[in-house]
């Protein structure tokens, strides 16, 4: 399987398969299976060291979010800005895409969905990840 | 081990300083500081300086204009908490015994370098996804008034308290109070904040003069308040998800102050909390014990965190009302205080008041709750 890391996040933080399907990728502590995004060097649970890097599921609950409408240059305004929580044990910050803002609500479904996110220095469209709602989109970046 | 007892402070006006920097700042708030201790400037023996986008050396330019370089001298950076931080260090280096006057200074001219919302450094994760600080507290807010049932409008009470009470304050960033309709009616930044929901971009600076038992003797002035508790903690990482709507960094860190102090919640008169935004006010005093969790918008509403009422909350005006400029908010947070023991901010004075808290939280970084967070505890 071909895989890229999208550029516009740091390496090894989101993984994209040829068929455009993309995983966050965490720790896992082998000692007490406590979960971490991102990948980290030692268990803040137990303190081990012995972690591997996992693969997040990809499908969330909605914990908060806000419409952000003042922002840094890069970003574009208004956007939606969430906590989504996974099964794992983790939180994750994302955006959220794939329906109006008024359409958002605390403890939605979503899924995570690699799309155009940005650009470098040189114009070069970047991908990164935003979270869809799980009913309206296969989370695979259609 | 000696105690640590607070001589002298300064601070200059908070707002915009077009023709000023943030050495001159700091050296202006230093010079009044060592004035307010009635001792001569050569007494002092070591300086601590915090700041967060001044550059390399802000405190050997402070201390150059001043004409006490030479001396050890640390610059701190604790994103909002620097200020804070540096005031701990000196405390740390009167307790050690290493030195019997020291000075902590902080400063920031923020206009100069920043406009718009503060974010977390580029580096992290969040940041890269439009991570603001605004947001994220917008996405605290959001959650709390699912969990409390608190109102958008009661949500307002609060910088429309805070910038009350800056009114009332000659140094503060805003001196015109507003109304809920105002803050209602505002630019949304990140719903549900509002542009008076937020702390603004300010340029300042405050000092002051911390002493061993020996050292505040020998100067006595008459005005000494003794900083009981300098407590200080950094953000954990959270194993597993929780609750965004009280702050486990906060309640360890004042439960460290309290103890230290040997006082508890019920016997604090005043505090000063970091309120960068309405609901983090809300956060703060829960975090810090002085209100049940879920309790503070009522609170609120029946007056209790007023000039007068039974817990006042940010009476300089809070960095809602009084500014933000994120090195000089923490040493404000404690001149703040020591002016209120000593009796000698007039028509903003907490009457009777025998032992306050200040309350600094800062920054943010990707899997942990906060940054940096300090409880210092004042007592007269």
């Amino acid at each position: 399987m071909e895989v890229e890391t999208a550029v516009s996040f740091r390496p090894g933080e989101l993984e994209v398969d040829s068929s455009g399907a993309g995983h966050l990728l965490g720790s896992r502590c082998a000692s007490c299976g406590a979960h971490f995004f991102p990948v980290r060097q030692a268990c803040a649970g137990c303190l081990g060291t012995d972690l591997e890097a996992v693969r997040l599921s990809t499908t969330g609950t909605l914990y908060t979010f806000s419409i952000v409408r003042q922002s840094t240059p890069e970003f574009e305004v208004p956007y939606a800005l969430g906590y989504v929580d996974f099964s794992e044990g983790v939180r994750i910050m994302g955006q959220i895409s794939g329906c109006d803002l008024e359409d958002i609500w605390i403890g939605m479904q979503l899924s995570l969905s690699v799309e155009p996110f940005g650009e470098d220095e040189d114009g070069n469209q970047l991908s990164g990840y935003r979270f869809r709602p799980t009913e309206a989109g296969s989370g695979g970046g259609s | 081990m000696t105690d640590v007892h607070i001589l002298g402070v300064g601070m200059t006006r908070f707002g915009r300083h077009p023709d000023s920097d943030a050495s001159d700042l700091g050296a202006e708030a230093l010079l009044e500081a060592i004035a307010d201790a009635e001792i001569d400037a050569r007494a002092v023996e070591a300086a601590y300086c915090g700041h967060v986008f001044q550059g390399m050396v802000t405190g050997q330019r402070i201390l150059a204009q001043v004409g006490l370089a030479g001396l050890p001298l640390t610059n701190v950076e604790n994103a909002c908490s620097s200020g804070a931080t540096a005031i701990r260090e000196a405390s740390l280096a009167i307790r050690a015994g290493e030195h019997d006057v020291v000075v902590a200074i902080g400063t920031e001219h923020l206009t100069s370098r920043f406009r718009g919302a503060l974010t977390p450094d580029p580096s992290d994760p969040e940041a890269a996804v439009g991570a603001t600080m605004p947001g994220v507290y917008a996405m605290r807010a959001r959650r709390y008034m699912e969990e409390f049932g608190m109102t958008r409008e009661q949500l307002a009470l609060i910088p429309v308290k805070n910038k009350g009470n800056a009114a009332r304050n000659p140094l503060a960033h805003f001196r015109t109070p507003i109304t809920v309709e105002e803050v209602l009616e505002s630019r949304p930044i990140a719903d549900p904040l509002n542009l008076h929901d937020c702390s603004p971009v300010t340029d300042g600076a405050a000092a002051v003069v911390v002493m061993s038992d020996r050292a505040a003797g020998r100067f006595a002035n008459g005005r000494t308040v003794r900083l009981a508790a300098s407590a200080l903690r950094s953000g954990s990482v959270d194993v597993e998800p929780t609750s965004m709507t009280f702050e486990p960094l906060t309640w360890a860190t004042a439960r460290d102050a309290y103890e230290k102090a040997g006082i508890g919640p019920d016997d604090i008169d005043l505090a000063e909390v970091h309120d960068c935004f309405s609901i983090a006010e809300v956060l703060r005093v829960e975090g810090l014990g002085l209100f049940e969790q879920g309790s503070y918008p009522t609170a609120v509403e029946r007056g209790e965190a007023d000039i007068g009422g039974r817990l006042p909350i940010n009476p300089s005006g809070g960095l809602i009302g009084k500014g933000h400029p994120l090195g000089g908010t923490g040493v404000a947070q404690v001149v703040e205080v020591v002016r209120q023991l000593r009796g000698e901010v007039g028509d903003r004075q907490v009457e009777g008041a025998k032992v306050g808290v200040a309350h600094c939280r800062g920054g943010k970084a990707v899997g942990i709750e906060g940054a940096a967070c300090t409880v210092q505890v004042l007592v007269r």
